[in-house]
């Protein structure tokens, strides 16, 4: 009998659709007699279109129509509670926000045709000085109204200033986080056709039923007359999290020129359509026993928000729950500006991590303390902001393991001690560590055919980080089918509801939706069974019986078995289950730690990162392929937060000076360094997902923290302000 | 990212581009952001507008009608319909469009597909044959070298050119040699053993 599905390194159930490029993404779709679109967007960030000629375009060849706030059907802006939080459509009115919104849309009969066009609209502006740079506008900052999704604006435990007048040793600094943007490989795209009062829009998204329900906000129309549907997103970082106006735009030129239309944003595009990680300045002081135990921490965090939202997407939740610290006081402030909204970008609560994780560092430093003795010290079986026990925390082990495999007992920790032939050396670590779920749960509805094979189908999204192939191992594991006994399929606004696929959320809320409805399948299935005269299993107590490996057997006599096929063969009809969403998933954190290795070439300040091991507490290991691949991804995203990427805004005309990928330096295969991963791999027991907890998040926190730790270490630079490029190492 | 490899690939690229841009504006100047009065201008004898070009794509014969101006990306996607080959910057940044054309891997967007007749244009699924993957492909599958899967069949183009122009001969040569191909979700490390695994096999 071969072990549990679950646990094992399964390779992808949709890989061969992947490399033979039978995946279909959005933009693959075809549909028969489909048009094409292009934006034109604003030069300015802020002020008002005065007028927009229009003429040239809609005489150009192929063009079946040129849109502007001017003659775009009126729509109905969508509530928050569809995740369209941007709080405007743009091509409704005269007003411009940001630079780079959308004033007009052409579409024409071919792509090359709309392009063309869309260069002959000429909108003229009066134009208003924008305000854009964070810094230059500090003054500015403000208490925002408190809302859900930005965590408390201040958040208070104890007595901050008493914990640090009580202090042995403070630390007092200012870090910074540049403006970042997710860059999917896939830019966002999506084909809308109407079909009379029915509308089928293809989309690039992680919220099949938010957009859905977007769309139904916009145009008045019942779920029943709008589907959307994604089966295959290429990446999305939170940058395909919201519902945002395009597909609504799209829909709407749509049923103007009576084809279906399609659009995929350029690349330079989605440095203005999809949001960003908001630039962000955090103030920290963190007081300490001369032992090394937190007596306060106070972390200020202020952030741009846009004009037409003030919503906080980098919660600095590590510094409220981790550590051990009876004062603790966060406040997040917001300054409004001429920019697009921000929203999720991979792992929201990491700036906050990056600036109290490089805090605790100095003060290691400072308590003359090593900085992994420092975190065990401060350790918490609580999590600190509820007061309620972790569902577990395995944080110290992965301190332990982590350093172990590192070899950290062997760091000189004077800055500048370690050397090789062509340089500086610097060992960091820092802690990673996430919020997951805490959010409604997700609904699944299984069919067990006649031929004993399942099919379990949620409208979730599979955002790159397995959901295919993990909801497929719990179905498998849990109805006692063979992997290729079970189909899951997602990305259809008609199948039960579920949950945005960001934050850390779909194991907990999918993975408990496919536990739920496999273990009713899998009862229905034994009942049968049991209450069969011809089954060798007839009679027995149903709890008596288990499935595994395509079989039901008897667990006091595992010889005695009858195969799912045949039980359902005999039944002569599929057995259906439909679960509704949970009301909520439990709100958790995964943690693990990480260690780097620089090297920094001082004579021109070049770094580059040499080995990181990273050891990690996700519960129980679904998955341990795709798991590892997970953590692959997001240290590699702290690679370029560290080091590379900067989105660039230029201060006059609030325009991005980097809508690229050769101005905005994604890591590439020869920028990474040996990653050695490893899990605790021990089950949550609070877990509904099968000892699981949500996870995806973790990894891209903490290693940024851990590099710049590392290049302190080797250079005696402490370099605050991400990402540390070579000209401020030498600076300093 | 090496100096040789940008100088080497973007050398050829842009010589190529000038001698067919020379013939394309020669065909028919509705280049993009040309204003349409250039049309007037345009010499006597010259036609303007689509045309049937004949395209060899995994060894079958295909003639979109296809305006001068688009290029072998579009044609494969919006013409032919084979949408394997993915669009991610349109500007030879990212290298997801990447196709083999005679043997040797280049960008598709950064081509005008009028200049590529006559040659042998391989796209991502011209690799398998039947159930059978082409060795990268497997190897890409086994070492989990995807994840949302839309970068990779520019790196499995890039992969098979990487190693065939013997490119693949450590983790070092292989990390240079595949950074021009983007992949946000960050499997780097799973791209090379994918390279280096399937090198040794087709080796």
């Amino acid at each position: 009998m071969s072990a549990s599905v679950v646990g094992r390194a399964v390779s992808r159930v949709e890989g061969v659709a992947k490399v033979t490029g039978a995946a279909r993404y959005a933009a693959d779709t075809e549909v028969t007699g489909v048009t094409h679109a292009v934006l034109v967007k604003s030069t300015i960030a802020r002020g008002r279109v005065t007028g927009i000629d229009t003429a040239k375009a809609t005489a150009a060849p192929g063009v079946l129509g040129v849109f502007t706030h001017q003659n775009m059907p009126r729509l109905t802006v969508p509530g928050p509670q569809t995740m369209f939080l941007k709080g405007f459509l743009p091509v409704q009115d005269g007003e411009i926000r940001y630079s780079g919104q959308p004033v007009a849309i052409v579409v024409a009969g071919t792509l090359e045709q709309a392009r063309y066009a869309a260069t002959l609209v000429k909108p003229a502006y009066d134009a208003e000085t924008p305000q854009v740079s964070l810094a230059a506008n500090m003054d500015l900052a403000y208490l925002p109204e408190p809302h859900p999704m930005s965590g408390p604006p201040v958040y208070t435990r104890g007595d901050v200033a008493a914990g640090l007048e009580s202090a042995d040793v403070k630390v007092a600094a200012e870090y910074s986080t540049p403006l970042q943007h997710h860059n999917a490989m896939e830019p966002t795209a999506m084909v809308a056709a109407w079909d009379g009062d029915r509308l089928t829009v293809h989309a690039s998204t992680q919220g099949v039923g938010d957009l859905q329900r977007s769309l139904m906000a916009a145009f008045g129309l019942p779920g029943e007359s709008v589907r959307v549907v994604c089966p295959y997103l290429g990446g999305g970082f939170g940058g395909k999290a919201l519902s945002w106006p395009e597909p609504i735009l799209v829909a709407a030129v749509a049923r103007q020129v009576r084809r279906p239309v399609k659009l995929v944003l350029t690349r330079a595009d989605s440095y203005t359509a999809s949001g960003h990680r908001a630039e962000t300045r955090h103030s920290l002081q963190v007081g300490a026993t001369r032992d090394g135990r937190l007596t306060a921490i106070d972390h200020t965090l202020t952030q741009q928000v846009s004009r037409t939202d003030e919503l906080m997407f980098n919660n600095p939740g590590q510094t409220r729950v981790i550590y051990a610290c009876p004062n603790v006081r966060t406040t997040q402030r917001a300054v409004r500006l001429d920019l697009p909204i921000a929203n999720f970008t991979r792992s929201p609560e990491a700036s906050g991590g990056h600036a109290l994780e490089s805090a605790l560092d100095e003060l290691a430093y400072a308590l003359n303390m090593d900085p992994v003795e420092l975190r065990l010290r401060n350790w918490s079986a609580t999590n600190q902001e509820t007061g309620h026990p972790h569902g577990s925390n395995h944080l110290r082990e992965c301190y332990r393991r982590g350093a172990q495999r590192f070899g950290w007992a062997r760091r000189d920790p004077r800055p500048g001690s370690m050397r090789d032939r062509d340089g500086l050396i610097g060992w960091g670590m820092a802690t990673a560590a996430h919020a997951s779920g805490g959010v409604p749960g997700a609904g699944a509805d299984l069919v067990i055919k006649e031929d004993g094979t399942a099919r379990i189908r949620s409208a979730t999204q599979d955002v790159g980080t397995g959901t295919y192939t993990v909801m497929t191992q719990i179905g498998a594991d849990v109805l006692g089918l063979p992997l290729r006994g079970v189909e899951f399929a997602l990305g259809d606004s008609a199948f039960p509801r579920s949950v945005v696929a960001a934050a850390s959320t779909t194991v907990p809320s999918v993975g408990e939706a496919v536990v739920r409805a496999a273990t009713q399948g899998r009862d229905r299935l034994i009942a049968l069974a049991v209450a069969d005269s011809k089954s060798p299993l007839h009679g027995l107590d149903p709890k008596r019986v288990a499935a595994r490996d395509g079989h039901l057997f008897d667990t006091e006599r595992p010889s005695r078995r009858i195969a799912h096929r045949e039980v359902m063969r005999r039944h002569g009809k599929p057995i259906e289950v439909v679960v509704s969403p949970a009301a909520f998933t439990p709100r958790r954190f995964s943690v693990g730690a990480y260690f780097a290795e620089v090297h920094v070439d001082p004579g021109i300040g070049r770094i580059r990162l040499r080995r990181v091991v990273g050891v990690f507490d996700p519960g129980r290991v679904i998955n341990p392929k795709t798991a590892r691949s997970q953590v692959i991804g997001g240290a590699i995203w702290c690679v370029g937060i560290a080091l590379t990427e900067h989105t660039l805004v230029d201060p006059y005309l609030g325009r991005v000076l980097t809508p690229n990928l050769s101005g905005y330096l994604l890591p590439v295969n020869a920028d990474v360094p040996d990653i050695e991963v490893d899990f605790i791999d021990r089950p949550d027991p609070s877990s509904p997902a099968l000892g699981a907890r949500g996870f995806g998040e973790v990894p891209s926190t903490g290693l940024t923290a851990a590099i710049g730790n590392a290049v302190y270490h080797a250079t005696g630079v402490r370099v605050r302000d991400l990402p540390i490029t070579p000209e401020k190492v030498i600076k300093s | 990212m090496s100096s040789d490899e940008i100088g080497a690939e973007s050398t050829a690229t842009r010589r190529t581009v000038l001698r067919a841009g020379v013939a394309a504006a020669a065909a028919a100047p509705i280049a993009a952001g040309q204003d349409t009065a250039a049309a007037d201008t345009e010499p006597a004898g010259t036609q303007t507008g689509p045309a049937r070009v004949p395209l060899k794509v995994n060894g079958r014969l295909h003639e979109p009608e296809l305006e001068p101006r688009v290029t072998l990306l579009d044609a494969l996607r919006e013409r032919i319909g084979l949408t394997g080959t993915k669009k991610g910057c349109d500007r030879g940044e990212c290298g997801a469009c990447t196709v083999l054309v005679d043997g040797r891997r280049i960008k598709s967007c950064l081509t005008l597909a009028v200049m590529q007749q006559g040659r042998e244009i391989t796209t991502v699924e011209g690799l398998a044959h039947g159930e059978r993957l082409h060795p990268v492909q497997a190897a890409f599958i086994g070492n989990d070298a995807l994840q949302c899967g839309f970068c990779t069949p520019g790196q499995v183009m890039s992969a098979i050119g990487c190693i065939e122009e013997g490119h693949a001969g450590s983790d070092a040569e292989i990390k240079e040699w595949m950074s021009g191909n983007l992949c946000r979700c960050s499997c780097y490390p799973n791209i090379v053993a994918a390279v280096r695994q399937a090198a040794r096999e087709l080796r």
